[in-house]
């Protein structure tokens, strides 16, 4: 059965380049635009991997790795998040959250695929 | 004689061997520069040790030879028939310099006068040429960019609970090239302690990969900070083409690699590397100060080699691990008793240790075949002259290895089946022609692994065995009845009755008196099997089985009237259930199981056991020549890891028993030996 990907994220293009890599790679792809989305989806549901953006209106990403983390049922869920280069304090705020890893912006194709093979086979 | 002569001895006899071998391929290939610095070597340290530990003579024949071969080096003088002559000569010559003790010196001096005109005549006559070599062909240096990394991963323990998975991470680095794994699970607490979101194992893997150090940081990249990783170059090039490594690499769980002893192969093997290819580049240019250069090569070839230790030592610490295995066994019991489960991590964890250490103990005794080979190609070299026969020797599998009392004990049957293929096996050139085959005939030596058996065997390509012929001569001889009905396979195997030899005239090589039944003892007495199987005008196969080692066997516990017994796992084909009722009924003790007939033996009966039996026995088949033979036995209690201990002085006159092992619980049980169960039940009640 193909593995389930959450993507989360306020930009709808980027959820676009991710959901079109991502079903072409094989996986089923569902979407969120912010943190309360993904936690009404998610809710009693299973997943493989939540990919998230770390800054959105409503609940932003570190909430999001915080609620699932200290969900039942959620808590080894994989969670990569998107960011840049320079936000490094971030990225370690995201890690201390509960993420396992991340995606730097921009990225090709090859790029996120590689990263989700670190955490979902 | 002081321990230095005696090691020098044990070198320099070491050292002729290995001059044998290199000279028997030095024939097939006389152009090898490398077999002419091989041997060059070995004179140069037979010289130098004999003048050292005061084998004057030594040190001075072999500086002639030194200088002949050095001539060969520089490429001034030719590799001739003459000269092989002489070096195998020479090294017999050596040989006997080293075994006198004074009373063949007269003779030696002979042999040497003759040995040192021959040399001259090769030094001073005009045979010198400079067009024996072709130019050395350079080596293309193959720069494939694999580099050989140690990457050591151990997770913390909270790693999982960020939805790592450090499975992926393995899986990841070893996608990248060719590696070892080697797992630690010694870190996993004991079941009350346990978390089950923890991370316990831990990892360390060899691995050979064409991608830069870069791409390993990067599989890691997301658990830095989660785990433990050493990252180590080890070397610049394929440690999985390094044969010397394999070994090292054996991956042992909770045992980690010997890091130091890999990185110094590799830089050995660095060296050489870089020595073969400045050897290269300055081949043409100095000769001069090659000398200091091949002690250096040899005393570094010398000290990866191993050590040498006195073989009392090694029965000594077999003889420990098998008491450590029985004490082990007794331990195991006593913990299943007292369900503590530390003393249950505790008896586990040593039972895993001692295995590890049986088996390194074990494979110290353990030496190639290879060994006995180099003895075997002058053998067949020398003979198969004598009798002006040509004779090709191949041996295969020469690497799989024997204990070292098998290989002591196997010598002297193999001599003597190759001695009868020379002697009888292959034809002359001439009968060979007018029987359509190659004039030249060929002997094969294969050895290789079988089970728990090592099985070697000897084929030749000659005439083969007449049954017919066979069975005239054993009627003639009066060991089989006029009238007796055999099979071509029981003609055959009439030779291996004492007293029997087909041979026409008595030669000096496998001559009379001794045959293949003392062969046959011989292999017996080390617990090995020997089948003949042949063709009449296409040759023979001579096979022996033998067991991988004397002293530990993987056995069968079965119990007969509340007695224990082992049944080697090795003769074992398979076994059955069986009624009581229908063990009492079968007629003339032969069963029939699943449509096929089985001869069995009751060893109730045979024992002269009188109480009543269970109503449901098992019916062990084993193996007995070609054919299934069942043993009765009341249940099998399961496999069991016997130390096999002799008998003593009361019971060396049974035949049935080939020792005897202690039990966990202390109690003794026999070994059946079920090849002399059945020979001797049978003779018994053929009486």
């Amino acid at each position: 059965m193909a593995k389930t990907i959450l993507i989360v994220d306020d930009s709808e293009s980027i959820r676009e380049v991710v959901n079109f890599t991502l079903q072409n790679a094989g996986f089923e792809v569902f979407a969120a635009g912010n943190g309360i989305e993904a936690q009404k989806f998610l809710d009693g549901r299973t997943i493989d991997l939540v990919i998230t953006d770390l800054h959105m209106p409503e609940m932003d990403g570190i909430g999001l790795i915080k609620y699932i983390r200290a969900t039942a049922g959620y808590n080894r869920v994989p969670i990569l998040f998107l960011t840049t280069e320079s936000q490094l304090a971030k990225k370690i705020e995201a890690k201390d959250a509960g993420a396992t890893g991340w995606i730097i912006k921009p990225f090709v194709p090859a790029k996120l695929l590689a990263a989700i093979s670190k955490v979902i086979r | 004689m002081d321990n230095f002569q005696k090691k020098f001895l044990e070198e320099a006899s070491d050292l002729i061997n290995q001059l044998e071998q290199a000279l028997l391929t030095l024939e097939q290939d006389t152009q090898n520069p490398e077999l002419v610095d091989s041997i060059f070597r070995i004179m140069h340290s037979l010289k130098g040790g004999g003048g050292m530990f005061g084998f004057d003579n030594i040190s001075s024949y072999t500086h002639k030879l030194e200088n002949m071969y050095d001539l060969v080096r520089q490429k001034k003088l030719k590799v001739t028939r003459e000269m092989l002559d002489i070096t195998f000569e020479s090294a017999d010559h050596i040989t006997s310099m080293l075994n006198d003790d004074g009373t063949k010196s007269n003779e030696i001096k002979r042999n040497e006068e003759i040995l040192n005109r021959r040399i001259d005549a090769i030094l001073d006559g005009d045979n010198f040429s400079d067009t024996s070599f072709g130019p050395a062909e350079s080596l293309e240096q193959t720069v494939s960019g694999v580099k050989s990394y140690y990457v050591k991963v151990k997770p913390y323990e909270h790693i999982q609970r960020n939805g790592t998975n450090p499975f992926f991470l393995i899986d990841e680095l070893v996608g990248l090239g060719k590696h070892k794994v080697n797992i630690f699970y010694s870190n996993i607490p004991d079941f009350e302690n346990f978390v089950l979101d923890d991370s316990y194992l831990w990892w360390e893997i060899i691995l050979s990969t064409d991608k830069d150090e870069d791409a390993i940081k990067d599989v890691f990249i997301f658990v830095e900070d989660d785990c433990e990783i050493v990252i180590q170059r080890i070397s610049e090039s394929d440690i999985f083409e390094m044969p010397k490594v394999a070994p090292l690499l054996d991956c042992r769980q909770d045992f980690p690699f010997d890091l130091d002893k890999i990185k110094a192969i590799c830089q050995e093997e660095a060296v050489k590397e870089k020595e073969k290819s400045e050897a290269e580049n300055s081949e043409n240019k100095a000769k001069v100060n090659s000398g200091d250069e091949h002690i250096k090569k040899f005393t570094k070839e010398s000290s990866i080699s191993g050590i040498r230790v006195a073989s009392e030592k090694i029965d000594d610490l077999m003889n420990l691990v098998s008491e450590l295995i029985t004490t082990q066994a007794g331990l195991n019991l006593y913990a299943e008793k007292n369900k503590d489960a530390e003393l249950t991590r505790i008896t586990e964890n040593l039972e895993n240790i001692s295995r590890q250490l049986r088996d390194t103990a074990f494979s110290i005794t353990l030496i190639p075949i290879d060994y006995l080979v180099v003895r075997f190609r002058r053998l067949v070299r020398d003979l198969s002259r004598e009798v002006g026969k040509e004779i090709e020797f191949e041996a295969r599998g020469a690497e799989t290895e024997l204990d070292k009392t098998l290989i002591e004990g196997i010598s002297e049957p193999l001599m003597h089946i190759l001695r009868n293929s020379i002697d009888h096996g292959i034809e002359s050139a001439a009968e060979r022609m007018a029987a359509g085959k190659t004039p030249s005939g060929k002997i094969i030596l294969q050895a290789y692994y079988s089970g728990s058996q090592v099985v070697i065997a000897v084929t030749d390509d000659g005439a083969g065995m007449d049954p017919k012929k066979i069975k005239r001569k054993a009627i003639e001889k009066g060991l089989i009845a006029a009238d007796s009905q055999l099979s071509d396979k029981e003609a055959i195997d009439l030779i291996f009755m004492p007293g029997f030899s087909t041979s026409e005239k008595v030669t000096n090589i496998s001559g009379r008196g001794v045959g293949m039944d003392v062969v046959k003892r011989k292999v017996s007495d080390i617990r090995g099997t020997v089948q003949v199987s042949s063709s009449l005008g296409e040759g023979t196969t001579i096979t022996i089985k033998l067991p991988l080692t004397l002293s530990i066997i993987d056995g069968m516990l079965v119990r007969i009237a509340d007695v224990d017994y082992i049944i080697p796992l090795s003769v074992i084909d398979t076994i059955f259930a069986v009624e009581h009722e229908k063990i009492v009924s079968a007629f003339q003790n032969v069963i029939n199981i699943e449509g096929s007939q089985y001869p069995f033996y009751y060893l109730r009966d045979e024992f002269g056991l009188t109480d009543s039996a269970p109503a449901k026995e098992e019916i062990i088949m084993v193996k007995y020549e070609d054919r299934k033979i069942g043993i009765v036995v009341d249940n099998i209690t399961g496999e069991y890891q016997a130390v096999l201990k002799p008998l003593g002085k009361l019971y060396r006159n049974q035949d049935i028993f080939s020792g005897a092992s202690i039990l966990g619980d202390g109690t003794v049980a026999l070994v059946l030996d079920t090849h002399k169960v059945i020979n001797q039940f049978t003779k018994y009640n053929e009486l």
